[in-house]
């Protein structure tokens, strides 16, 4: 059987780099930076990219063309290919059961920057006045309360139902004219919106009444003034190694997928280069400018440290709107904002439910269309209590456990696999195949050995400060309680879904090949 | 900003746009 292939080498990096450009850039690095040290986070940053996000990107796209070449497109099949041994495919099973648990909430998250754009527009937020407003204006969108904003979910729901549609119709076009298409349209245009978007905050006036501190130059040394104490600090470190980790999507399972639709000699050093740059470029110039920036000469260098503490979420959806209906043009450059990020979140959206499609059109014989229906009313049914339940913590829920501790388990288990059961010799010989670039021999000593104790030291570090306070359900309030709870419930139930599928899908798959 | 701000922007920045410019282009020459 003949797989499906990317059109173009520069199509495959626009669909990769669109993969890993997601809400991270512009949202957590500029916190990450303005908390860790500012300029001075750049060197644990750089290092880190260099010894773990670039080494981690070529090992996962080597895994995945290796899987392409033996007919796999999912992390279980490949698993199977790394290491002959019965448990390897539930591992990998890993790599499908992390992209659809993020997918559940990830559309429905993105539908809300498609609804905030046309709320750019329309004006519906402007001269709400106070981050308390605002942050009510989105509440009562969520649906959370009903207020003098908005009466019922019902408009959420629709931008969602949109929002997913346009996945699906995406999807239903295949690799080369569906995802390879979307990238080559949307990310040269996130990429634009985003340098208007940037020039527009440089050149900034502070607004009417305005304090002495909120200027541009202030802004940027928000970001950047760097404090070298913040090196000798391994919190530093750590916080640098997570957000390389997860601006690249590496430990999803995605990229192998993606790349299992390479032609079996096609580079992946370049490649993975090339991705990696443009990830950086979203990231450390355009994210690292926007929204901070902005907060600083909006609301001051105390108010901006304030919002950045309080997360992601936060300076996207509470400070960005204040500042934009502030900002002359303001509508024009609203919209320009909430579709950048909305484009980022639907170039990752397909890449989330693609290992699904790809199991059930290899495993189980299905043809494209019935394989993304089927996935679509899975993600579609997961989805639902995501949207119905958000007060109360189900998603948070998701997103701990795989969005967060799955990719990091996830990651160290696929390089201890692939640096000692498939084995470094036979790994190098992948990575090094076809290479448009000589990947210099210092990186087999980076894989063989700093990958494998850093993404554990990155693991059992996060697991010590997050695991167990999680656990014990700490910071839940006694009346959510319910909802977290059936939250893990369905997270097992998922997983062991995902289990039995891969199970009977490779039993389907060896009745179908001929015996060897 | 201060100058060692300036230093630490203008140093990131130029790595991160020769990284994606060198590898967009090589990828683009092969295409």
């Amino acid at each position: 059987v003949s797989r499906e292939r990317w059109a173009t080498r520069i199509g495959l990096v626009l669909a990769l780099a669109g993969n890993a450009i997601g809400l991270g850039n512009f949202l957590r690095f500029p916190r990450q930076a303005a908390e860790n040290g500012g300029g001075a986070f750049m060197i644990p940053y750089f290092v880190c990219l260099l010894a773990i996000g670039i080494p981690l990107l070529w090992v996962e796209l080597s895994i995945g063309r290796l899987g392409g070449r033996h007919g796999r497109g999912h992390t279980a099949g490949m698993f199977e290919v790394l290491w002959s041994h019965p448990i390897s495919k539930y591992v990998g099973t890993l790599g499908l059961f992390i992209p659809y648990v993020v997918a559940c909430y990830y559309v429905f998250v993105s539908s809300w920057c498609l609804a905030y754009a046309w709320f750019s527009l329309d004006g519906s937020y402007f001269g709400l006045g106070s981050l308390d407003e605002v942050g009510r204006f989105l509440a009562g969108y969520q649906g959370v309360e009903a207020n003098r904003h908005f009466s019922s979910i019902a408009p959420a729901y629709g931008f969602y139902v949109v929002s997913f549609g346009l996945t699906v119709v995406i999807l239903l076009g295949g690799i080369a004219r569906g995802i390879e298409r979307l990238a080559l349209f949307a990310m040269p245009l996130l990429f634009v919106f985003a340098v208007v978007l940037m020039l527009r905050v440089l050149t900034l006036d502070p607004p009417p009444g305005a304090g002495p501190d909120q200027t541009v130059s202030n802004g940027l040394g928000f970001v950047w003034n760097p404090d070298f104490g913040a090196i000798a600090n391994p919190q530093v470190w750590l916080a640098a190694a997570g957000q390389i980790f997860f601006t690249l999507s590496v430990g999803w399972g995605i990229l192998h997928t993606y790349a299992s639709y390479m032609a079996p000699d096609d580079d992946v050093a370049l490649t993975g280069i090339s991705t990696a740059g443009l990830n950086e470029v979203a990231e450390v110039v355009l994210g690292g400018t926007i929204a901070l920036t902005s907060a600083v000469v909006f609301f001051g260098v105390v108010e901006a440290r304030a919002i950045a503490s309080q997360g992601s979420f936060d300076l996207g959806f509470h400070a960005m709107p204040l500042a934009l209906e502030q900002m002359p043009g303001g509508r024009l450059f609203g919209a320009l904002w909430f579709l950048l990020l909305f484009f980022a979140g639907i170039t990752s959206s397909v890449a989330m439910l693609q290992p699904t499609i790809a199991l059930l059109r290899e495993d189980f014989g299905l043809a494209r269309t019935p394989a993304v229906l089927a996935t679509a009313l899975l993600v579609f049914l997961g989805a639902q209590p995501v949207i119905f339940w958000i007060g109360h913590g189900f998603m948070d829920q998701l997103d701990f456990w795989a969005g967060s501790f799955g990719l990091l388990l996830f990651g160290f288990l696929e390089i201890l696999i692939f640096t000692r059961l498939f084995g470094m010799a036979r790994g190098w010989a992948e990575i090094t195949r076809g290479a448009r670039l000589r990947v210099p021999r210092v990186f087999h000593f980076v894989i063989a050995w700093v990958m494998p104790l850093g993404m554990g030291a990155i693991l059992l570090a996060w697991s010590a400060t997050n695991l167990l306070p999680e656990l014990g359900l700490e910071k839940v309030p006694e009346a959510d309680r319910p909802y977290v709870l059936a939250a893990r419930w369905m997270l097992l139930v998922v997983l062991a879904a995902y289990w039995l599928a891969v199970h009977f899908g490779a039993r389907a798959r060896r009745a179908r090949e001929p015996a060897a | 900003v201060t100058l060692a701000g300036w230093i630490f922007l203008i140093v990131a920045w130029s790595c991160v746009l020769g990284l994606a410019g060198y590898g967009v282009a090589r990828t683009w020459k092969g295409d």
